[in-house]
């Protein structure tokens, strides 16, 4: 027996096995996701299990609740509630609220920064957005912004809070570090949901049935018309999607071309909507059928609507992954 | 004087139509129907229908402004409401409109009906399902009759008459 072929035969499938358990690894750190849906109508967040496609838990809030902020690095889940003027915390390991903070104004939405160390809340009836420390669960501070503060977005590029000032048609966007003005920007009529990407600004212009997608580089501005009344806007990879509230479907927009080339089918009154990336599919809230639905992303197709709870909402990035 | 009452009236109204506060209430409400669902699908869908069903709707008037249908009812009370027609799904048997002015205690009025199958051939279910807003936007304290109670109770009133009014009429033809 000569030494190549020793190599042969035990080097080189050691060595497949090692690259191969480096491959597999990362993805086995996590296996389960989860959907946290706060139900307006019955004051509760549905806990859905995205492996079991079944609602694991409901949890008691406070009243009214519909903006969401996950904090991964914190398993923590932070709740708005509306009518009640307060933040639940839910911790994520055991699915129970353990703090609850009034605020003194109705929470609208809620985004993390990338660090998990704050929260900055839009205060819709102060307009201001209110930044909330994850370590104390105390204001720390607010700062003022535009009339009817609505959808909030942090890009971790530019260091940016973005807002929409839904009643004065403009997204705002703010210097996370010092809280001064960046820039204001026209958008179309009654601006609600945003997100944004390394490039862009996703905004949906509510009252116009339109999309405004912003370049990050040169403020251009490209307007698309979509179904009826646009809600809520994300990214992934390179696509964006859109809840259309009373079109009762979502548009799927081609960030190359800047078409929409699909309109895809979910519950009544779809509102919110965010990224199960585990499991490669889109998770959208109907706020009508008390619902969410699961849209395959490669298929663009409805797999499955799962019933939550009353008025489901969840203003926010929604999905938990451990 | 009366009539620039209702002028200003209007104009206040139209213009809380389009703003309101964060919380949107549901109204959702259903029938058992002693009919086939192709019979009550045709009444539901039928836009400019809505005086032969709906006891509080005296009379009616089909007005087209361009691309899109609007409806003037004139109520039992003598106030006038326009709806504007949104979209008609056949597949789901699912008609959708919106009100757009009114002398109403609520706000943003978006519905719709879906008609389904019942038990038997003979038998379907009419569901009405309304999205609306109270009228005050502001911070609470919220004065008397701008409240979530108060439009939720018009808008109850509004869809169990509509539903009761489908069923008798369907069911005595």
């Amino acid at each position: 027996m000569n030494f190549t072929f020793l190599i042969k035969i035990l080097l080189i499938p050691l060595l497949i096995l090692l690259i191969a358990v480096f491959i597999i690894a990362p993805s086995n750190s996590k296996n389960e996701s989860f959907a946290y849906i706060t139900n307006q109508g019955e004051d509760t967040v549905s806990v859905v299990s995205l492996n079991d496609l079944i609602v694991q838990k409901k949890i008691a809030v406070g009243d009214s609740p519909l903006g969401i902020a996950i904090i991964d690095s914190k398993e923590l889940a932070i709740i708005g509630n509306v009518d009640s003027q307060n933040l639940s915390i839910i911790d994520l390991k055991i699915n129970e609220v353990i703090e609850t903070i009034q605020i003194g104004t109705a929470p609208l939405g809620l985004t993390p920064d990338p660090s998990g160390e704050k929260v900055f809340i839009t205060s819709w009836f102060k307009n201001q957005i209110l930044v909330l420390s994850t370590k104390n669960f105390s204001v720390s501070k607010a700062f003022n912004v535009g009339v009817t503060p609505s959808g909030i977005a942090f890009n971790k590029k530019y260091n940016f809070i973005i807002i929409t000032s839904r009643d004065a048609n403009l997204v705002e966007i703010y210097n996370a570090t010092d809280y001064s003005l960046h820039k204001k920007i026209k958008v179309g009529s009654h601006p609600y949901g945003i997100s944004t990407s390394d490039k862009f600004i996703y905004v949906a212009n509510v009252y116009d049935d339109t999309i405004s997608i912003i370049n990050l580089k040169n403020w251009e501005q490209k307007v698309i018309k979509v179904g009826l009344r646009p809600y809520n806007i994300i990214s992934y990879k390179d696509k964006a999607y859109v809840t259309n509230a009373q079109g009762d479907n979502v548009s799927v927009i081609n960030l190359h071309t800047f078409k929409e080339i699909k309109k895809i089918n979910t519950g009544e009154t779809p509102e919110n909507i965010s990224v199960d990336k585990l499991h490669g599919n889109l998770i959208v809230s109907n706020w009508g059928s008390d619902s969410i639905t699961i849209i395959d992303i490669k298929t663009h197709k409805p797999v499955k609507q799962i019933k939550t709870g009353l008025q489901s909402r969840a203003f926010g990035q929604f999905i938990y992954t451990k | 004087m009366k009539k620039l009452t209702l002028f200003i009236t209007a104009i206040l109204f139209s213009v809380s139509v389009f703003a309101h506060g964060p919380t949107p209430q549901k109204v959702q409400e259903s029938v058992t129907v002693n009919v086939s669902i192709d019979k009550a699908w045709a009444l539901v869908k039928d836009f400019g229908a809505i005086n032969k069903w709906h006891p509080a709707v005296k009379d009616i008037k089909i007005e087209k402004r361009g691309e899109d249908t609007y409806r003037i009812l004139t109520l039992e009370s003598g106030d006038k409401l326009e709806e504007k027609f949104r979209s008609i799904d056949e597949d789901l048997k699912k008609i959708k409109w919106e009100i757009t002015k009114g002398n109403v205690p609520f706000s943003d009025f978006n519905t719709y009906i879906i008609v389904s199958k019942g038990a038997n051939a003979n038998e379907s279910i009419i569901q009405w399902t309304a999205r609306f807003y109270r009228t005050y936007k502001l911070n609470p304290p919220i004065p008397e009759g701008q409240d979530d109670a108060t439009a939720k109770a018009a808008v109850q009133g509004i869809v169990d008459n509509g539903i009761a009014g489908l069923k008798k009429t369907l069911e005595s033809k």
